[in-house]
């Protein structure tokens, strides 16, 4: 028997929102813990509908999701952060009713009320500038402060696995920026990050390894330093200017 | 000019009120507006009597008054009883009815549903018990004077508890896990699963509470007015003008709407004229709709 391998695993999906259409169609990734994995791929490759399959929140019609070993595939949506897989959706990812407070709280109901305590702890220390505004309703936050209150809420569980559904659409680079260094904050802590990204030059600057889905199937895979180089993802991605942004990219420019 | 309808009106417009908090955490939850909801109030109080002869016959002493009241405690034992079994009766019509609905069909499905609903609970009330008219208490009440006017012991009993039960769930909805949740699948059920909760669970707790109230509001009725399977019914205008008024998904606003709504219609019986009584909901809530959408203690979307 084989030592169930870390982190989340995902084979051969077909998944869509009416039976009989699926919109992926045989995807198969990998993440380890203390990976980051991008997903890219032009519009309508099935990103989004990937990880929401995985999230539980399309339905799945074959193939496997498995989280640590542990065969998570037909685990409904609401068990799925208490199991250690954690998600943030790309648009209205807050409950923007709510405080930021019982934004975080609402994430917690599961935990005990020491663990609770250990969590808000570490979040606040995390995100100083949501700590400071607790009171307020998560509605009156800036499009940065939304985001880093979603990806604070999925942690509120020490999740296995954090899947984030395009977190820069819409923020400026610099907001991009500190919320990445918050991912690989996360990262360092041995979280397995799965994140989807129209934004590529953001993503490729943090990613482990990439994918490209392209029409619902696997298209290329790899380490960053390899698919910089491909031509194929150069013409996709990154226009003409393929060697200096990949030279940039690569901190190997001039 | 006597001010005696400001009595009888906070009565009224607290069981409207009451009533109101149920369509209002449905219409907040579930999206749609439940015209069963009546339906509710009627059964609460008829399973409310139906229980009280029940525990009277097995236990005689029940029967007599509590203190000033006009009823016994097996009056107010069997109301806590039947809430618990209204509240029952609504997660049993929606698991029946409004769920499968959920699945596939729209808001308007739902409405078009309750509507049938409403009528199938109603002749199954008239089947049960016909509709002669019954009686929660048959005991005379002497009138109290509290500053120039006259009220009963049971009119302040019930202003208490409709402000103890709605104080209560307020309490509930903004202080407990239960209620972060119902907040929080109200605004965004998707969501509300990635974050973990049980989104079926907090649809049953809707039902649940907005049952037990209605029979709240049913007994409270039930006091006031003769028992007939058509008392739910006859509210439900009322009900929808208060929750309106008081802003959709706004606990305190049914309150509120309901304590307007009642002293208007009361104020208008003894001021106008009984005829225009059932007009007085019907103009608030064209009124609200043209002047506040959101109503007194709603938000704007």
């Amino acid at each position: 028997m084989s030592a169930p391998s870390l982190g989340l695993r995902v084979a051969n999906l077909q998944a869509g929102y009416e039976p009989g259409a699926p919109i992926v169609r045989g995807v198969s990734i990998e993440a380890g813990r203390g990976e980051i994995v991008t997903i890219l791929g032009p519009n309508g490759a099935g990103k989004s509908t990937l990880v929401k399959a995985i999230a539980g929140t399309v339905p799945i019609e074959s193939g496997t999701v498995t989280l640590d070993g542990e065969d998570i595939t037909a685990r409904p949506a609401h068990r799925m952060a208490g199991g250690g897989l954690a998600f943030v959706p790309q648009t209205d990812n807050v409950f923007t009713t709510l405080s930021v407070a019982d934004n975080l709280k609402i994430a917690a109901h599961g935990l005990s009320a020491a663990q609770r305590r250990a969590r808000f702890t570490a979040m606040n220390e995390l995100f100083p500038d949501l700590a400071r505004q607790r009171g307020l309703a998560a509605g009156r936050l800036s499009g940065g402060q939304r985001q880093m209150l979603a990806v604070a809420r999925a942690l509120i569980v020490v999740p296995k696995a954090l899947l984030l559904d395009e977190p820069s659409a819409g923020l400026s680079p610099k907001v991009v920026a500190e919320l990445f260094d918050k991912l690989l904050e996360i990262r360092a802590a041995g979280v397995c990050i799965v994140l989807v990204e129209q934004n590529v030059r953001a993503a490729l600057t943090i990613a482990d390894r990439l994918y490209v889905l392209v029409e619902g199937r696997n298209r290329l895979e790899g380490p960053k330093r390899d698919l910089l180089a491909d031509p194929e993802v150069a013409a996709l991605y990154l226009g003409g200017a393929r060697t200096s942004t990949a030279a940039t990219l690569l901190g190997t420019g001039p | 000019m006597s001010l005696q309808f400001l009595a009888d009106g906070l009565v009224a417009g607290a069981t409207i009120g009451l009533g109101a908090v149920g369509v209002t955490l449905t219409y907040s939850i579930l999206r749609f507006a439940n015209f069963a909801h009546g339906e509710f109030i009627s059964w609460g109080c008829y399973l409310t009597l139906l229980l009280a002869g029940a525990i009277g016959a097995w236990a005689s002493a029940s029967l007599a008054p509590l203190g000033a009241l006009s009823i016994g405690p097996n009056v107010l034992a069997a109301a806590c009883a039947a809430m618990a079994l209204t509240g029952l009766l609504a997660i049993a019509l929606d698991a029946l009815l409004f769920r499968r609905l959920r699945r596939h069909g729209n808001s308007i499905t739902a409405v078009i549903a309750s509507f049938g609903a409403a009528m199938a609970l109603r002749a199954a009330l008239e089947a049960i018990f016909s509709s002669r008219p019954v009686y929660l208490s048959q005991e005379l009440q002497i009138a109290i004077r509290v500053g120039g006017l006259r009220v009963t012991p049971d009119q302040l009993a019930l202003l208490g508890l409709a402000v103890v039960l709605v104080g209560a769930l307020q309490l509930l909805l903004t202080g407990s896990n239960a209620g972060r949740s119902m907040r929080a699948v109200s605004e965004n059920p998707a969501l509300a699963r990635i974050v973990g909760i049980d989104v079926a669970n907090v649809i049953r707790l809707t039902w649940f509470i907005g049952g037990a109230l209605a029979c709240a509001a049913g007994v409270m009725l039930g006091l006031v007015v003769q028992i007939r399977p058509t008392m739910g019914a006859e509210l439900l205008l009322p009900l929808f003008a208060a929750a309106i008024l008081g802003g959709i998904g706004s606990v305190p606003g049914a309150l509120l709407g309901g304590l307007i709504v009642g002293l208007a219609e009361a104020g208008t019986v003894q001021l106008i004229g009984a005829e225009w009584r059932a007009a007085v909901a019907f103009i608030i809530l064209i009124a609200v709709l043209l002047l506040r959408p959101a109503g007194l203690l709603g938000r704007p979307t």
